[in-house]
């Protein structure tokens, strides 16, 4: 399933001032992990919101397959989002009220699985992601490095074709950062992951890297194919 | 039964602030169940009173609709002759003239109600099934019957003697048997000697027992007929009567409850509230993950909902308890069960409980449910 933008535009009122966040962006995310870079204010994050359905474009549009995303009430897109798409966010995003094992379950709860089916599921993917020790911890008692994986599980836990990670390593210390890099490289292999970060190291590792300058896609390059 | 848990455990992650909106409902619910129990106590005591009255009609100065026992002696001896012969033109069972005085003190020991009886009456052809447990049933010319609770809580015994005025004391003649009716506050005394302590002729009602055969309600109309001024009234109207009464009653106290009721749903609303600006993010993260907008309407109608219907369920609980010990005081005292929490009025204060959370729920949960996705994740 192909996620494609085209002539993606958000602008924003501010006061008087009209401020463009994004400008026409246009570009098929490949199947493998697509990073986006840039400087603060590049767009990045208006880019994420408008691919995963979070806000509407003031231009363009954003199509999974042929599903005009940005022609679906708020609700339609959040079923896409349900069926189709994973997220890591930079801050983890766990619910606070709930172990480890209930957030990586919830969105199997959403898409209406049993609860036994959907424990067993949870339980799985958090042993891939080496947290079955902490099944039933709650996200205070888990570390920043822990949480993330609780999060990239709770990702995947629908087998999403499509992935996002916003800064996923951006609050973590050098040991944990690899291990979630690791991870979410491995896991995201067979999908389309589109990897917002600041972190170019990190960006080197994916299939392709979108430069945004100012709010418009201004380079794109394939480290490993260049390596 | 999965958004139960989650409501649940969002309940419990904040302790203290929903122990203390528990309270506030619990605290509100109990005083109204409290209140509306007196209501419910009155109409069951009432009920089971007048269905104990032998007399099926009862017969009072028009627009004196009700009970007897508050009413003014209006009733003239002419009145009361004319009522007389009507009934034996229509061969009624037996006509009874009745005065009442009631005979207030500070405390229910010192408080008296006093009913006439022409000589000779039985008490117990007004209350089937009287009996005397000590000396006489039929007061004499100077003398006293004493039901049994009111010479219990008066100390009361054969020889006693019950000052009327100054110059009028009547000796106890005679204890009845408790029977757990209106007859065991009451004291039977001679009419004359009432109606010369009140100094007046008049009575308070006249009472009709009815041959066997007879119709109540053609008697009643026939009376009235007969006589003018005067209204017959059948056991069934002074139910509706009472009924009547008994609801407007109701509605005043349930109107007092209400400003409880008020500030226990303002402090559902608050919690609620509270707990929906602290949860944005949780909930942005909710609708990143596929949640619809139902769902977190679902998510925080619930919680309070089910703040109030556990506040309610415990309220119902309290408000039972004190409607308990109250009639335990009310029994010993005057021997009736004066407050009742019924299944209906349980029903009825869960309801409300319900209601209350419901409508405390909604404008949290449709302000949740209609946060945009990227403010609620801060991604703006």
């Amino acid at each position: 399933m192909t996620l494609r933008a085209e002539n993606l535009t958000k602008r924003y009122r501010q006061g008087e001032k009209e401020v463009v966040a994004l400008s026409g962006f246009t570009y098929a995310f490949p199947p493998g992990a697509t990073a986006v870079v840039g400087p603060s204010g590049s767009g990045k994050t208006t880019l994420l919101n408008l691919l995963a359905g979070f806000d509407l474009p003031t231009e363009g549009g954003v199509y999974l397959g042929d599903t005009p995303l940005h022609a679906l009430s708020e609700d339609e897109r959040a079923g896409v989002r349900l069926r189709h798409m994973g997220f890591v966010f930079q801050q983890w995003n766990l619910i606070p009220t709930l172990t480890a094992l209930e957030n990586v379950a919830f969105p199997l709860l959403l898409a209406g699985w049993p609860r036994r089916a959907r424990l067993k599921r949870a339980a799985e993917l958090l042993e891939k992601v080496g947290l079955e020790a902490r099944l039933h911890h709650l996200p205070s008692r888990l570390s920043g490095g822990e949480q993330q994986r609780v999060a990239l599980a709770r990702a995947l836990a629908l087998d999403p074709p499509i992935l996002f990670a916003d800064e996923p390593t951006g609050n973590l210390d050098l040991e944990a950062r690899e291990q979630v890099a690791n991870l979410l490289f491995a896991l995201g292999e067979a999908r389309t992951l589109v990897l917002v970060t600041h972190d170019l190291e990190l960006a080197q590792r994916a299939g392709r890297i979108l430069h945004l300058k100012g709010g418009r896609l201004v380079r794109e390059e394939a480290p490993q194919a260049k390596g | 039964m999965e958004l139960f848990l989650l409501v649940l455990r969002n309940l419990l992650a904040r302790p203290v602030r929903s122990l203390l909106t528990l309270l506030g409902v619990l605290v509100a619910t109990a005083s109204m169940v409290l209140f509306l129990s007196f209501g419910e106590g009155l109409r069951r005591a009432l009920f089971q009173e007048l269905s104990r009255v032998g007399p099926a009609i009862q017969v009072v100065p028009e627009g004196a609709e009700g009970f007897v026992f508050g009413g003014l002696p209006e009733i003239s001896p002419e009145t009361l002759k004319a009522l007389e012969e009507a009934g034996r033109a229509l061969g009624v069972r037996a006509v009874v003239p009745t005065l009442f005085l009631t005979r207030g003190g500070f405390d229910p020991s010192t408080s008296f109600l006093f009913q006439g009886l022409p000589e000779g009456t039985p008490p117990d052809l007004l209350y089937p099934g009287l009996k005397a447990r000590e000396g006489r049933l039929i007061p004499s010319e100077g003398g006293a019957v004493v039901g049994a609770k009111v010479a219990k809580r008066s100390g009361l015994a054969l020889g006693s003697l019950l000052r009327l005025s100054p110059r009028l004391a009547l000796e106890v003649e005679g204890v009845l048997e408790e029977t757990g009716g209106l007859a065991d506050n009451l004291i039977f005394v001679p009419l004359r000697v009432l109606q010369e302590a009140l100094g007046t002729e008049n009575v308070t009602a006249v009472l009709v027992a009815l041959s066997p055969g007879q119709k109540a309600e053609a008697v009643a109309r026939a009376l009235e007929e007969a006589v003018p001024g005067v209204k017959a009234q059948t056991t069934s109207e002074v139910m509706r009567f009472a009924e009547r009464a008994l609801r407007i009653s109701d509605l005043v106290r349930f109107g007092i409850s209400l400003v409880a009721l008020v500030v226990g749903g303002l402090l559902v609303a608050n919690t609620v509230m509270m707990s929906v600006y602290e949860r944005v993010r949780e909930f942005g993260v909710m609708r990143a993950l596929g949640a619809r907008r139902g769902f977190i309407f679902r998510l925080v109608l619930l919680e309070a909902l089910l703040l109030a219907l556990l506040g309610g369920a415990l309220g119902l609980g309290l408000g039972g308890a004190a409607s308990y010990a109250i009639n335990l005081y009310t029994l010993d005292q005057v021997g009736l069960a004066l407050s009742a929490v019924t299944p209906r009025l349980g029903l009825f204060a869960l309801g409300v409980a319900l209601g209350l959370g419901l409508l405390a729920g909604l404008l949290p949960a449709y302000h949740a449910s209609r946060i945009p996705v990227v403010e609620a994740l801060g991604r703006v």
